[in-house]
Parts: structure tokens; C-alpha cells; sequence
């Protein structure tokens, strides 16, 4: 019953779980339409202008109702994209409060009613990262003022609540923030590269833990995938769990469907 | 022989309570990106209580307040702990004018060996430091001066003191190291008052409670006025009232038997020994029990919840040596105001 060999490496990005956040129409949609078998769970619009295959969804229970039928397996999509998250974790917060005959979350008192949201959101997101499809959430991103014990420092973020933010960036394998990063035209005048950021920093948050993927890459899905190819076939065969556990900071082999389970289930 | 680990009753009670967040901050030197409002709180205090003692000098105690919130005019977190802090020390040196007892020292360090209860030998891993608020006499006996900022003092917190691990080991490290003998100890509790400054209305809530109350009314008429914000000077006043009742301050004096001591050197070597054990065979288990304690996370819990996520990690922890309690106690060893302390 016990293994005689070690997990290997996920070598397929269908296989991960990938939170992409930034600014507005910088262009995360788009980048994310370019995965592999690509369907998009719109919870917001925005996406009238790509040529993608997407179900609109307005509730909780059509998230859920579009997980179900994923979940099934009849159909030939390799990827699922949550467009966005936030508006995702605001529609399970509504259905929470209308469950539980609410206004607000807070109404329930010390902090019951987030728990309850927290707990379905990660049940729903868990679900969906166990499943054979990789899984994309998109999310806007912030500026958030942090207090250190040394000083204050702003920081860019995903849009989602504390512990809604917490909970999304423990269960994903790859974080990543789409910039803009000055640069100097062909023309000697300044201009602006998009670029994603995939480790993290001071200013904005970010992680690979695939340790597979350079430290900026251009926005651009095929260069992307050409950094991850290569970071595979450079990567030495890493172990899992019991190195990740033993020295966190060292990078992990991306174990998301394995690893997922361990969080509560309903 | 390798260095031995500088170790702290923090450490040791972490360990206790939870390997594996003890495992996150002591071997690992993990801390939270960011900072937690409510210890923020207490080291403010500690702090101001320091000076106090040191000089009965109020105005000096409110300057720490005052150099601790610099932005207090424009954000409302530092606002709010400068109101309660700066109320909250005028009330203490109100309430305590005249002290029954005498100041010996003033956040003393100390550090000793762990001994092996059954033979006597000094531990070949471990030291044991700390820093304790404060020595004072009381009659012929000393005592530990023991500053705590509380919620509410009930009856479940006095019973809680009885069971203080922590001040067994600062008295008994007191003794071997400053060579007092320590009688007990002076719990001395402030507590945090849950006033909150009036916001007041807003133009557009007034006219909704005012539609409201006209509503009801059999005139067809209200003489509502809008409620305005409260200023600094009345929210301090309604601070000072409530810092006038007698709950707001305790004092409670516990004696400390030679019993105790036994009891713990027993239990800190039995300690010392299954960290031992748990960093040479690396296992670090996480007590579930501990995750929420006083009704928050624990700091680790995100990071413990994702399995040791290297995202979670690098994204809201930090790398700090531990024992930052002490480094204060270093500086002050160090320095030559350190050396005229009366003790």
C-alpha cells in the first residue's frame, strides 16, 4: 500500500492550479483564454471581446451547477478559468447570507458568517483543484498598506478578503502578478513592457512553486509556456511532501491535487 | 561543544502548546509579515508603565503614547490606540498615586542554566533567559512586578493566575541568577476599556432617521438634531469616567511555594528533552486544539492550513531571529545607562 517511488513533478499545466491577478485590462483574460482547452466561468463580464468558450454566472448555485457538469467529464475542456475569483468569493458570500437569512456576513456575530463563507469558497475551489483540469483563477489586483514591525509598506495584492486571500494563495501552485514594467521605446521615449511576476517580492505577491518559471516573464501565453517547458526539462527530479515539510522554504515539486485534500471537505 | 540554544519561557510554552508553531518560529525564524494590532497594544503599555515606574513622571509615560502614534490625526487605528492609552495611563497614575511598595528594578534580564533535576548537571543544549516587568518590595519580601493589559478580569482569569507557568520560571531564574529571594508575585491588570469614539451621521443617515422618527410621529414633525461626531476632548472625558471605576485596575498578589520550583524544573527538563527529540528526528505535530485560541488563529494557521505552502510562506512571513523580548535586555546590558540601574 505504501509508495516505493517518489510523486514526480506535474509536468502538464493542466495539472496546476494558478492564481493570475493585476490591474484592469492589462490583459489576464486574454492571456488565460490562450490555455490549453480553455473554458471561462464568467463571473463578470469583460470577456466580449475574446473568441472564447465561456458560461455567464450570476449566483453561487450557477457556479456550482457549471462545476457539477464539469466535474462530470463530458466534455473536452482541459482548463477552467474562474473570471474573476473575487466577484466568485462575493457571489459565495450572498448565497451565504441569503442561507442564512442574513444582510450581512458580520450579522451572525464573532466572526461566523465569514467562516461559513470561507469554508464553502475553499470547499468549492478544493473540488475544483482535485478534478483532472487545470485550473486558472483570475483576480484585480490592489494596493494594500501593510504594517510591519519595522514600518509601513504598500504592497499590490489580489483583491480578495485577508483570509479569503490566505486561503487561495496556500492551495495554488503558481501566483501570478501581470505588470507593467517601464522600459524604453524603439523610439528613445519611455514605454511600458506587460510582463508577469512570478516571484515574490516587498511590493506585490507572487510564487512558483514549481521552481520551474523565471522571475519575469513577457505577458505572453506561448513565452510562458516555452519558460515553464524548459524550467521542466532544467529541473532536477524534486521530491514532495516530506522535504517540503521538513524545509518549507526549499521549492516543492507543485503538488496541488495530491496536497488539496488535506483542507476540510463537507 | 556546540553553542547552546538561548531559549525563553515563550519558547517553552509554545512548545508545550504547539510543536509545530513552535517548530515555525524557533527553528525556522518565522513571523507574521505583519504586525498584530493587539500585542502592539500591550508593548505600548509595557513600555509606558516602564517610565512610569522609573519616575513617576506622567507626562513623560504620555510622550511614549504620543511618539508611538504620530499619524494619529489622519488614521484611525493609531487614533484609537493613542485615546485608549493615553486614558488608560492617566486613570493608572490616578488610581495609583501612592504606591504600597518600592521599586527595585525595572525590566531586568536574566539568564540561567536548565538543570537536570536528577542529577543536578546543567543542560549541554539549553539556556533560559528573560526579562521580567519588574522587582519591588513590599515590607521585608520581594516581588515579581507582573504588568497585564485584559479584556475583563472575571473570575476564570484569578483562577488562570494560579496556574502561571511563566512566573514560576521568572521567579525562579530571578532567585538563581540576582540571588533575591522571591516572595510571590504582583499581577498588576489593566484593562482595556471598550468605549468606541462617536462616529456621528452622516448628512443622508440624519434625513433617513429623521423620515423615520416623522414617520411616527402624530405631528408630522421631529426636533432630531443630526448627531455629530465626538471630538477628542469629550470621547477622553467619557475614557476618564470609566478609568474612574474601581474594575478597570487590579492588583492581585499570588505567593510562590518552593513546591512550585521542584515542579518546574521537573517539567522544563522533561521539555527540553522531547525538543530534543523532535529536532533530531525532525517531527513538529500540530495541536489542532491551540488553532484558535482566545477566539483568533493561530499567527501560523494560513501556513499550517496550506501544508507548509512555500507561496504562503514567502508571500506573509518574514525571517526574524527569535526572542525579540530579549533583544531590549541586550541593548540595555550593553549600554552605560544600563550599568547605573539601581538594582
Amino acid at each position: 500500500m505504501l509508495p516505493t517511488q517518489k510523486t514526480p513533478p506535474k509536468p502538464n499545466l493542466n495539472d496546476l492550479t494558478v492564481l493570475v491577478y493585476g490591474p484592469s485590462k492589462i490583459g489576464k483574460s486574454t492571456w488565460c483564454s490562450h490555455a490549453d482547452g480553455a473554458l471561462f466561468l464568467a463571473t463578470e463580464a469583460g470577456l466580449n471581446n475574446l473568441d472564447v468558450y465561456q458560461v455567464p454566472i450570476a449566483t453561487w448555485d450557477e457556479l456550482l451547477a457549471a462545476c457539477k457538469e464539469i466535474a462530470e467529464g463530458k466534455h473536452a475542456f482541459k482548463t477552467v478559468i474562474i473570471d474573476t475569483v473575487d466577484n466568485a468569493y462575493r457571489m459565495c458570500a450572498e448565497h451565504i447570507c441569503q442561507k442564512f437569512k442574513i444582510e450581512h456576513e458580520s450579522d451572525l456575530g464573532y466572526g461566523k458568517g465569514y467562516a461559513l463563507i470561507n469554508n464553502e469558497f475553499y470547499r468549492v475551489l478544493n473540488k475544483l483543484a482535485l478534478l483532472p483540469y487545470g485550473l486558472f483563477l483570475i483576480s484585480h489586483s490592489q494596493e494594500k498598506e501593510i504594517e510591519t514591525r519595522t514600518g509601513k509598506l504598500t504592497r499590490v495584492v489580489p483583491t480578495l478578503p485577508d483570509k479569503a486571500r490566505k486561503i487561495v494563495l496556500g492551495m495554488v501552485d503558481i501566483i501570478l502578478f501581470c505588470d507593467l514594467e517601464p522600459t524604453t521605446g524603439a523610439d528613445g521615449k519611455p514605454a511600458h513592457r506587460r510582463v508577469i511576476r512570478t516571484k515574490p517580492n516587498t511590493s506585490y505577491e507572487a510564487g512558483d512553486r514549481t521552481g520551474r518559471l523565471p522571475e519575469v516573464i513577457d505577458l505572453d501565453f506561448a513565452k510562458f509556456v516555452s519558460a515553464f517547458t524548459q524550467g521542466l526539462a532544467a529541473a532536477p527530479a524534486a521530491s514532495t511532501a516530506p522535504a517540503a515539510a521538513s524545509n518549507p522554504t526549499a521549492t516543492a515539486a507543485p503538488q496541488a491535487k495530491p496536497r488539496a485534500a488535506a483542507g476540510p471537505t463537507r | 561543544m556546540t553553542e547552546r540554544m538561548t531559549t525563553t519561557y515563550s519558547m517553552w510554552n509554545l512548545f508545550r502548546n504547539c510543536r509545530k508553531a513552535a517548530h515555525w518560529r524557533y527553528v525556522l525564524e518565522l513571523v507574521p509579515l505583519e504586525k498584530d494590532r493587539h500585542l502592539s497594544f500591550g508593548s505600548l503599555i509595557h513600555e509606558c508603565l516602564e517610565v512610569w515606574h522609573r519616575a513617576r513622571d506622567l507626562s513623560a509615560a504620555l510622550d511614549v503614547i504620543d511618539r508611538a502614534c504620530p499619524n494619529r490625526a489622519q488614521e484611525e487605528d493609531q487614533r484609537r490606540v493613542w485615546h485608549l492609552a493615553t486614558a488608560m495611563m492617566r486613570g493608572y497614575a490616578a488610581r495609583y498615586a501612592q504606591e504600597e511598595f518600592e521599586v527595585v528594578a525595572l525590566e531586568k534580564s536574566f539568564e540561567g542554566e536548565i538543570i537536570n533535576p536528577e542529577t543536578g548537571a546543567a543542560s549541554r543544549s539549553f539556556t533560559l533567559a528573560g526579562k521580567v516587568d519588574g522587582i519591588v518590595r513590599i515590607g521585608d519580601e520581594h516581588f515579581l512586578l507582573e504588568h497585564k493589559t485584559a479584556a475583563g478580569v472575571d473570575a476564570g482569569y484569578l483562577e488562570r493566575l494560579w496556574t502561571d507557568f511563566q512566573i514560576t520560571v521568572y521567579a525562579y531564574y530571578v532567585e538563581k541568577a540576582l540571588g533575591i529571594r522571591v516572595a510571590g508575585v504582583l499581577y498588576n491588570i489593566l484593562v482595556k476599556a471598550r468605549l468606541q469614539q462617536g462616529a456621528g451621521e452622516t448628512e443622508e443617515e440624519f434625513a433617513v432617521r429623521r423620515a423615520e422618527l416623522i414617520a411616527k410621529s402624530k405631528t408630522g414633525k421631529s426636533s432630531a438634531k443630526r448627531r455629530l461626531p465626538e471630538s477628542d476632548d469629550e470621547f477622553q472625558a467619557r475614557l476618564a469616567a470609566k478609568y474612574a471605576e474601581p474594575e478597570m485596575f487590579h492588583r492581585e498578589m499570588l505567593y510562590i511555594s518552593r513546591d512550585q520550583f521542584a515542579t518546574l524544573r521537573a517539567e522544563l527538563w522533561e521539555l527540553t528533552q522531547a525538543f530534543l527529540d523532535a529536532r533530531r528526528r525532525d517531527v513538529w505535530y500540530q495541536n489542532t486544539s491551540f488553532c484558535f485560541q482566545y477566539g483568533k488563529p493561530c499567527p501560523y494557521f494560513a501556513l499550517c492550513r496550506s501544508g507548509g505552502s512555500p507561496n504562503v510562506l514567502e508571500n506573509f512571513y518574514e525571517r526574524r531571529p527569535p526572542h525579540e523580548e530579549l533583544r531590549a535586555a541586550d541593548a540595555e546590558r550593553l549600554s552605560p545607562a544600563g550599568a547605573n540601574e539601581t538594582f
